[in-house]
């Protein structure tokens, strides 16, 4: 893992942050996109598209209702690629699912510490008001809006800098993973299914689909009953 | 005062972009208002005194849906246009805000948050067996059309018609097309998570999972029996999962169960 790597980390971990929630709102955050491109900046697709995938799954029903947010998505998705490249950076190979899943159970807690790192930078964004007032009170009506914009760079920084700290840990975790037992990294193997599954199972039941048992058992049939009849998708 | 510039126009709909970029518990969206307003004043007052007394009237708590908020800086612009000319009221204002921010912030998160995003996110997911690192273009694609039409629309109304916008966003029947697009959600979502069991669950029972860093390309499912255990186990956890999920089970704990359950399976076997 170079300077550059985590530097790049840093900045695409810290704009999609930004794009959550501060500006535009695209969906560039999401975690299918931001964990994709992660992966990809890193040059290792694979592990973005595949711990994007379970990541946006897994987030699919996350909604900010009112004053409510829910857990932060787009951090566990871009350190959970970024850790997943970096396992596969210092294996010399493409990451392998073993490698996602590592990546996925490590980085998933994430999404809470990302929501509870949001709440305290919303706490910090109250003296920006507190500015905003004094300006207009003083006629300064330009400083009064500009300090919209303030509020942003906490943001930018330390998002960026908790994906890079990711990034920068693949290397020694692919060092400790090493040493697991065979019996052990099968189980992982099987695991990141398990979570694709788990996470499914989640999204279906967040999207309060009137008929969404019925549909969920017929998406999955259907996707069976192709696989059984082509002996495998690919 | 006659109606604003159009390059001002265009100023005030770029900046609403911005409207939650100085959210905090108390104020929320109250910084983003002043910064997306900002550029009107100048041209909707002629004293420093009219100008401080209307960014005033915008520092009370704004909070809304941050798409449906084009639709709330839009029509403030029209009712401040017309108090501008003498035609509206401080109050017409203020009551056009309290009265719309509520509702068009409960359609925004049921339309956007809980049907459109997750709808197009499920369809985006599986889209990856089939397009690869295209599925998320795909995803943006799809979700942006509606997003970024919708946003520019809710905008020009609110700025033409005031709070006659509540009539024709009724007549867009998003309720019915919300339920629509959650079902989309469920489908898909149901559908990739048999996926990913099949192409990884199945294919990896031999000695290519017991090392790190062995299964570089991930081996296709070879046999009828393997795809049929493997759609077993998917259903079986797809269907536990989607149980304890409604029964107020947290999600993070589901993951790590399903994990462990593998990882104990793998042990074991």
């Amino acid at each position: 893992m170079t300077w550059t790597q985590l530097a790049v980390t840093a900045l695409w971990g810290g704009l999609v942050a930004l794009e959550r929630r501060a500006f535009l709102q695209a969906m560039l955050s999401r975690p299918l996109v931001a964990a994709t491109v992660e992966g990809l900046l890193l040059g290792d697709v694979a592990s973005g598209l595949y711990v994007g995938m379970v990541f946006e799954l897994f987030f699919l029903g996350g909604a900010s209702l009112g004053g409510a947010h829910p857990d932060h998505d787009t951090l566990p998705a871009v350190a959970g690629a970024a850790m997943a490249a970096g396992m596969g950076l210092a294996s010399g190979v493409e990451s392998t699912p073993a490698m996602w899943a590592l990546s996925i159970l490590i980085c998933a807690p994430f999404g809470r510490a990302g929501l509870w790192l949001e709440h305290r930078l919303d706490r910090r964004a109250r003296k920006y008001f507190g500015r905003a007032v004094t300006a207009t009170d003083s006629g300064n009506l330009d400083k009064a809006a500009r300090q919209n914009l303030r509020a942003m760079w906490p943001q930018f920084v330390f998002y960026g800098l908790l994906c890079a700290a990711a990034a920068a840990a693949g290397p020694s975790l692919h060092a400790l993973a090493k040493g697991f037992p065979p019996s052990l990294l099968r189980g992982l193997t099987w695991a990141y299914p398990a979570m694709g599954v788990a996470a499914g199972a989640i999204a279906v039941a967040g999207s309060h689909a009137p008929k969404r048992h019925a549909l969920a058992l017929a998406g999955a049939a259907l996707t069976l009953v192709a696989a059984l009849v082509t002996g495998g998708l690919s | 005062m006659s109606a604003l510039p159009l390059r001002t126009v265009l100023r005030v709909a770029w900046r609403s972009l911005f409207i939650q970029a100085g959210y905090s518990p108390d104020a929320m969206q109250t910084l983003g208002l002043l910064y997306a307003l900002a550029p009107a004043w100048r041209h909707l007052y002629d004293t420093d005194e009219a100008r401080n007394a209307a960014v005033r009237r915008h520092l009370s708590t704004f909070n809304t849906h941050p798409y449906t908020a084009a639709a709330l800086v839009g029509g403030i612009l029209h009712y401040e246009l017309k108090l501008a000319r003498g035609e509206a009221t401080v109050e017409d204002i203020a009551r056009f805000k309290s009265t719309l921010m509520g509702p068009l912030a409960a359609l925004g998160d049921g339309f956007f948050w809980l049907s459109l995003r997750p709808a197009t996110g499920a369809v985006g997911v599986a889209l990856v067996p089939v397009l690869g690192v295209w599925a998320p273009v795909v995803f943006l694609f799809l979700y942006n059309v509606v997003h970024f039409v919708a946003r520019a629309w809710l905008f020009a109304v609110g700025l033409r018609s005031g709070a006659a916008l509540v009539t024709r966003v009724k007549s867009l029947r998003v309720p019915t097309w919300s339920d629509r697009l959650r079902s989309i959600s469920a489908l898909t979502a149901a559908g990739t998570g048999a996926w990913l069991t099949v192409r990884f669950g199945a294919a990896l029972h031999g000695a290519a999972s017991e090392a790190l860093d062995a299964a570089t390309d991930v081996p296709e499912p070879t046999s009828a029996r393997a795809v049929l255990g493997a759609a077993m186990a998917c259903l079986v956890l797809g269907a536990l999962g989607v149980a304890l999920v409604e029964r107020k089970v947290q999600p993070l704990a589901v993951l790590y169960g399903a994990a462990a359950l593998a990882v104990v399976l793998g042990v074991l076997w």
